[in-house]
């Protein structure tokens, strides 16, 4: 008998919480004040003024995403293991001979790709200059890299590398991202606006080629297209989840042979002290995710990042902007429901209830992107959704003013009285 | 019938057994060697080694290696090394992301708001990992263990009991039984200086106190460091701030960082001169004061 009566007792408390939420789901008002958060982002949003420059909140976060929690926090790589097919040898601070030695030797451990990650911008010492050439002449699964830019016709071209000639293989090192920011994206191609056929591919889209041709054809499909780099592994002082050797080691003879033969090896500048920001971007595997930060990688750990994508066909998908909006009008709508039910019925609980609801669905929602994109990759964008739930509250109170003027005006049905609040 | 069931079983039982663990040396620093089936051979960068060998580190060499391609561990003291007993780091955290999550997102409602600086007593819980005995005497876990250099710095401790004479003993850590210096002191505690001409720099002692005539067992770590290994951390400790700072500033940032490497002596110097070169700063008076209390420095 009391098993039946708590039974129905949890019943009743399911279907008055399921109540609050839809009691007011298929009102026109519940439609039409979800229809305004909308109109108040369209207007707000296309505003000619930048209301944000002094909002410190706004500024801290120019730059941030919610899927880079789950790259510094959330120790998504823990678990990662080494990349075995990528091998990175720091040219340190070798000069042009140095770097010739380098190649000489690593070509003799025969690796199946070697992929120089430094631009020469021109000519400096003769003879060190010759040594160098003739060394990238003479290994012809050495990768050259290059960075694009566009001449006065707004041709695009291969520069940066003295050494580059038609014979050998290159392929562009720059990111579409500014320096300051962090880099998230990168072209595999790009194509000349006026000679479509005239196109680049991207450093490590060149060492595709080479390594694994069948990979390379697919990726020609994503010429132009911004593409999400899903970062995997790090390369830190207390982290190594790519093969790293110093160059002394290499030099010496100190490395096994099996460690480098068959692989693609990157030749590269590297450095761990966390203080050494040479050649280091921003990326999402930042310890800081928000606000003022030094850069946390090194650029060729960047293009193994990329490697490892390509090669463990790891790529992100990303949910297209109408999915988005659309997922963003329905927890805007359902949320707006459940707080047009305080408003009315409950108002003293009104803000108490909002603020809660606004707590909890943020950290819900920023869960469930992290989980979408953790587990099927797919990078949903939350911020719109999140917008929305912050705007609803203000907007049931505007709402609720233009509901009341629409019915003296013109006879507008709405479940909002005059002075209601 | 009878063998299906039993290669059955010892198929789940194989699949049951762990996986034996391969470290690979990822790098290395001086002479470096493996035995491995009785053969010993000198190792390379990418060499593969399996649980079974036997790394051996000559004087001034360093070998990092990989566990299962996952962990990265240093060795860098010399000896013979099984490392069939590096078990521990192999273990990878596969901790789910909905359960990372919770924890990052309690963690970030939970934390304090201000700087690490600004709250000393709330960043500095870097005590000792064990509790030892139970006894009249308390000594703050902050005294175990310490590291000491140079210095004025009292060892102290409180008495639960009325009594009004106290013994302090140092033990080597040959043998923690029996000390080789006991002294009688009738405050809560005694300063480093007595005491510090018994002992030779770089090496490591245990302290007690206890009721006079009576026994305490919970024996405090005391390292008595090299004035090189001391200037070096300093000079670490100096060199990570690269932009501009202020003399006060650094002194300041140098003392909590001593402080959380446990130089307790060192620190109180720092934090004294930090509040002397900028007396209107109330955080670096305030933090000199909470210092001086939680070390009972009078």
């Amino acid at each position: 008998m009391s098993m039946e009566k708590h039974h129905g007792h949890s019943q009743k408390k399911k279907q008055k919480i399921h109540h609050r939420i839809t009691k007011y789901l298929y009102e026109k008002d519940t439609l039409f004040a979800t229809l305004w958060v909308f109109i108040f982002i369209v207007v707000l949003g296309s505003l000619p003024l930048n209301l944000g420059f002094l909002n410190p909140v706004k500024l801290n976060l120019k730059d941030f995403d919610f899927s880079d929690i789950s790259y510094s926090k959330l120790s998504k790589d823990q678990a990662v293991p080494v990349d075995s097919n990528i091998v990175i040898i720091n040219i340190a601070n070798y000069d042009r001979e140095g770097i010739a030695y380098l190649i000489e030797k690593t070509a003799s451990y025969e690796p199946k790709v070697i992929g120089l990650d430094a631009t020469f911008p021109g000519p400096k010492e003769p003879e060190k200059d010759s040594m160098l050439r003739n060394t990238i002449r003479k290994h012809k699964n050495l990768v050259l890299a290059v960075k694009y830019l566009t001449d006065s016709t707004n041709k695009i071209y291969p520069a940066e590398n003295y050494f580059l000639e038609d014979s050998l293989s290159f392929g562009y090192v720059n990111f579409p991202h500014l320096l300051t920011e962090t880099i998230r994206t990168y072209y595999p191609f790009r194509s000349d606006d006026k000679e479509k056929q005239l196109m680049l591919p991207s450093f490590t889209s060149a060492i595709i080629k080479k390594y694994k041709p069948e990979l390379y054809d697919g990726l020609k499909k994503k010429k132009d297209k911004r593409t999400i780099i899903n970062y995997t592994r790090r390369l830190s002082q207390t982290k190594a989840q790519y093969y790293k050797i110093e160059p002394e080691a290499l030099l010496s003879d100190n490395v096994e042979p099996s460690l480098l033969k068959g692989k693609i090896v990157l030749l590269g500048y590297v450095n761990l002290d966390p203080n050494d920001i040479q050649d280091k971007k921003f990326t999402p595997m930042n310890e800081k995710y928000y606000g003022k930060t030094i850069p946390d990688m090194n650029g060729i750990v960047v293009h193994a990042n990329i490697l490892s994508m390509i090669l463990e066909k790891n790529f992100v998908k990303k949910m297209p902007a109408w999915g988005n909006i659309l997922l963003a009008v329905l927890i805007c709508w359902l949320h707006m429901s459940l707080f047009i039910h305080y408003y009315i019925e409950s108002h003293i609980w009104f803000h108490l209830a909002a603020k809660i609801a606004q707590v909890a669905s943020a950290i819900l929602f920023v869960w469930l992107g992290f989980y979408l994109y953790d587990r099927f990759r797919l990078k949903v964008d939350m911020k719109l959704s999140l917008l929305t739930i912050i705007l609803a509250v203000d907007v049931i109170y505007f709402y609720e003013a233009w509901a009341i003027w629409m019915n003296k005006k013109f006879h507008y049905n709405t479940i909002f009285k005059p002075h209601h609040h | 019938m009878r063998t299906l069931i039993a290669v059955l079983i010892l198929s789940f039982w194989m699949h049951r057994l762990p996986a034996q663990n391969q470290f690979l040396i990822y790098s290395l620093k001086g002479n470096v060697s493996a035995i491995e089936n009785n053969k010993e051979e000198k190792v390379k960068v990418g060499k593969l080694l399996s649980a079974t060998s036997t790394l051996k580190l000559d004087a001034g060499a360093t070998v990092s290696l990989i566990c299962n391609e996952v962990n990265l561990f240093t060795l860098s003291k010399p000896g013979n090394y099984q490392l069939s007993k590096f078990g521990d780091s192999c273990n990878v955290n596969r901790s789910s992301l909905s359960a990372s999550y919770l924890k990052f997102v309690w963690a970030q409602l939970t934390k304090p708001s201000a700087s690490v600086g600004s709250n000393r007593n709330a960043y500095m819980q870097t005590t000792g990992a064990v509790t030892r005995s139970l006894n009249d005497i308390w000594i703050d876990p902050r005294l175990d263990t310490i590291n000491y250099c140079e210095g004025d710095f009292p060892l102290s401790w409180k008495c639960y009991s009325d009594a009004k004479e106290f013994d302090f003993m140092l033990f080597n850590s040959s043998n923690i039984l029996e000390p080789f210096y006991t002294t009688s002191v009738k405050k809560l505690k005694i300063s480093i200086p007595s005491f510090i001409n018994r002992l030779k720099p770089g090496n490591t002692y245990y302290w007690i106190a206890a009721v006079k005539g009576g026994e305490n067992e919970d024996r405090k770590v005391f390292n008595y460091v090299k004035k090189e290994t001391y200037e070096q951390l300093l000079k670490k400790i100096k060199s990570q701030i690269k932009g501009y700072e202020s003399p006060a500033e650094e002194a300041f940032r140098t003392a909590f960082m001593l402080e959380d490497a446990h130089y307790l002596a060192e620190a109180y110097q720092y934090y004294q001169k930090a509040a002397s070169l900028d007396s209107a700063n109330v955080l670096y008076r305030s933090t000199l004061m909470a210092f001086k209390k939680d070390y009972e420095i009078k």
